[in-house]
């Protein structure tokens, strides 16, 4: 599928925990395609954040294939799994994870420095998908001066800068309220629907089914809807 | 370009403030230390700096200037004949005793001389003339001497080893590394007050004439001298402050004092950086999630040591500068130069990149996956 901008196969994933191997993932198969929110439910040690690194390229599968942007990212190498990063995934952290000495602006303009966007450039991008996100009144505000809504949609810009194809996000509505909480899903629905990325969101929140397109269980390591997915492979 | 490293720096401002601090102390403590030993090194050899000698004659291993040792007179006969001398006169360098008005007795380290004038010597004269020494028992006193004589004024009286001296000027800057004053007089004054002066010198002052090899006129001064030791100014003024350095524990004392201000450095900065690097990890894991390398967490954290390297420095330059006027008015000199201050500068950058590596060691095994972590 020429849409497909995230996708995994047979995906495994062993740690060794003192001399026991522990089989995290077993053999996942999924993907996500440009355009599409895809809710990724599991309760507590099924393997959802193992799969979300895998899949953001910040950990790396003992066995399977990984593909970001429509590149098979075959390399362990930290240099290349960077370079994907960089180019190609947003990530919007439960904690929102913003540098609490950066005003909203430069939060988001230093992840276009990080990127390799400098300069005016950075600074009128930061503006811009600050302001596609909504907090366009808060640009020199520092993060402990927002409230939890507005801290997100400043992760959200983050994660948006520099344009990457894929939104990884894990649990993003899970430190905000009921209110709050849907406007950010609102707000990834749009980002997948309007601007066409693949959108995979982590959660408990049952209220992603309603924006979601496709839900995919994960217990113990294996999809729950395994076949479905394998089906629409 | 956004700064992480310097908004984080200025974020958190009571760490910032101790590691400047830190730096500081350092800083300060190196460049009064080491500024005291120079300017005491420059009293050891003030009167060679000043004296427009280009060869000193010795007798054989004066260890410095101040303890100087005798040897025949007509030494400056030999010295005046050998080709591109221009002129070469005696020198007398001795301690004697003077006798105080309350009754006391102090040390005084004679310079004595036939034509002052000649060898610049004093060379800052402030009351009277070097050339009022040719006029019976006089002297010149410096002014330093009031700590250790009291007060005194010209046209007073102070016996030398028995014999009556008459101030008839005072000099100022003019003070032996070993704080004994040093006061001038005639020549041939000071040969009548010592026995064993008589007939004697302690070193001969040569000056060469225009265009002359300096060290083919020293060789020669050492092959018509055998019995003396023959040295530049430079490599006596070397020499003079060797002696200090090296032989009364000076020099290790300093050199521990150095290392002392330089640990107290890279333990405060090394501390505070590995601190806030422990405190900011989970911000270091979110930039190697976005995309991030090592290397630019090295940056940040060499810019933070940098940036409190810069400060840390100025802070201290300037208390240590202030200090100067402060030190000066208990007679004591704290030498900075331009040169010696780039050297603490660069020291201190040094110093402060150093600490930062401790906490490179802690940061580049920073797993990116931590930032899914609560």
């Amino acid at each position: 599928m020429n849409d497909r901008v995230l996708a995994v196969r047979d995906v495994t994933k062993l740690f060794d925990e003192g001399r026991q191997r522990v089989h995290v993932l077993r053999g996942i198969t999924m993907d996500v395609a440009a355009g599409e929110l895809v809710a990724l439910e599991g309760p507590s040690g099924s393997g959802k954040t193992t799969l979300l690194s895998i899949m953001g390229c910040i950990l790396t599968p003992t066995s399977g294939e990984l593909l970001v942007a429509g590149r098979a990212v075959r390399s362990r190498d930290e240099a290349t799994l960077r370079e994907v990063r960089r180019q190609s995934i947003g990530f919007v952290f439960q904690q929102y994870n913003l540098f609490p000495a950066l005003s909203a602006l430069e939060n988001v303009e230093y992840s276009l420095n990080v990127r390799g966007t400098g300069g005016r450039a950075a600074h009128a991008e930061a503006k811009r998908v600050l302001a596609r996100v909504g907090v366009e009144d808060r640009l020199d505000f520092l993060p402990r001066d927002l409230s939890g809504g507005q801290k997100q949609r400043v992760a959200i810009a983050r994660a948006l800068a520099g344009s990457p194809p894929v939104l990884l996000a894990d649990e993003p509505t899970a430190n905000l309220d009921t209110a709050t909480g849907g406007q950010i899903l609102d707000l990834f629905q749009e980002l997948a629907k309007r601007e066409g990325r693949g959108v995979l969101v982590v959660t408990h929140d049952p209220k992603v089914r309603r924006v979601a397109d496709r839900v995919v269980g994960i217990r113990d390591g294996r999809l729950a809807d395994a076949g479905d997915e394998e089906a629409a492979a | 370009m956004v700064s992480l490293a310097r908004k984080n720096l200025f974020h958190d401002r009571l760490r910032f403030v101790i590691t400047v601090a830190g730096v500081a102390f350092a800083v300060t403590l190196v460049l009064v230390q080491v500024g005291l030993f120079m300017g005491l090194l420059d009293k050891s050899t003030v009167t060679i700096q000043h004296a427009n000698a280009d060869l000193w004659i010795t007798s054989h291993n004066t260890p410095n200037v101040d303890f100087a040792r005798t040897f025949p007179e007509t030494a400056v006969l030999r010295a005046r004949s050998v080709p591109g001398v221009a002129r070469a006169d005696n020198l007398i360098v001795a301690f004697m005793t003077i006798q105080l008005p309350n009754g006391a007795a102090e040390g005084a380290l004679v310079y004595a001389l036939e034509d002052f004038a000649s060898w610049n010597l004093p060379w800052n004269v402030q009351q009277g003339s070097p050339a009022d020494l040719k006029r019976g028992y006089a002297l010149l006193m410096d002014r330093s001497a009031a700590l250790r004589y009291g007060a005194f004024s010209v046209g007073e009286q102070r016996e030398i080893l028995g014999r009556r001296f008459r101030i008839v000027g005072t000099t100022a800057e003019a003070a032996s590394f070993t704080t004994t004053p040093i006061v001038f007089m005639d020549y041939r004054n000071a040969q009548e007050l010592q026995e064993q002066l008589g007939g004697n010198t302690t070193y001969v002052l040569v000056r060469l004439a225009p265009g002359a090899d300096a060290r083919a006129v020293q060789s020669e001064l050492r092959r018509r001298l055998p019995y003396n030791d023959v040295l530049t100014r430079e490599e006596w003024a070397l020499q003079s402050r060797n002696y200090w350095v090296k032989s009364t524990g000076l020099g290790m004392s300093m050199g521990v004092t150095v290392f002392l201000g330089i640990l107290v450095g890279i333990v405060i900065v090394a501390q505070t950086l590995y601190t806030s690097a422990v405190e900011h990890i989970k911000e270091f894991g979110t930039v190697k999630a976005i995309g991030g390398s090592n290397l630019a967490i090295y940056r940040i954290l060499g810019e933070q040591a940098l940036v409190a390297a810069v400060i840390g420095f100025a802070l201290g330059a300037c208390i240590s500068y202030l200090v100067r006027p402060l030190m000066a008015a208990i007679h004591l000199n704290v030498l900075l130069s331009p040169g010696f201050s780039a050297v603490v500068f660069a020291g201190t950058v040094l110093m402060c990149l150093g600490a930062a590596l401790f906490s490179f060691r802690r940061v580049a095994g920073i797993d990116p996956a931590l930032v899914f972590r609560t």
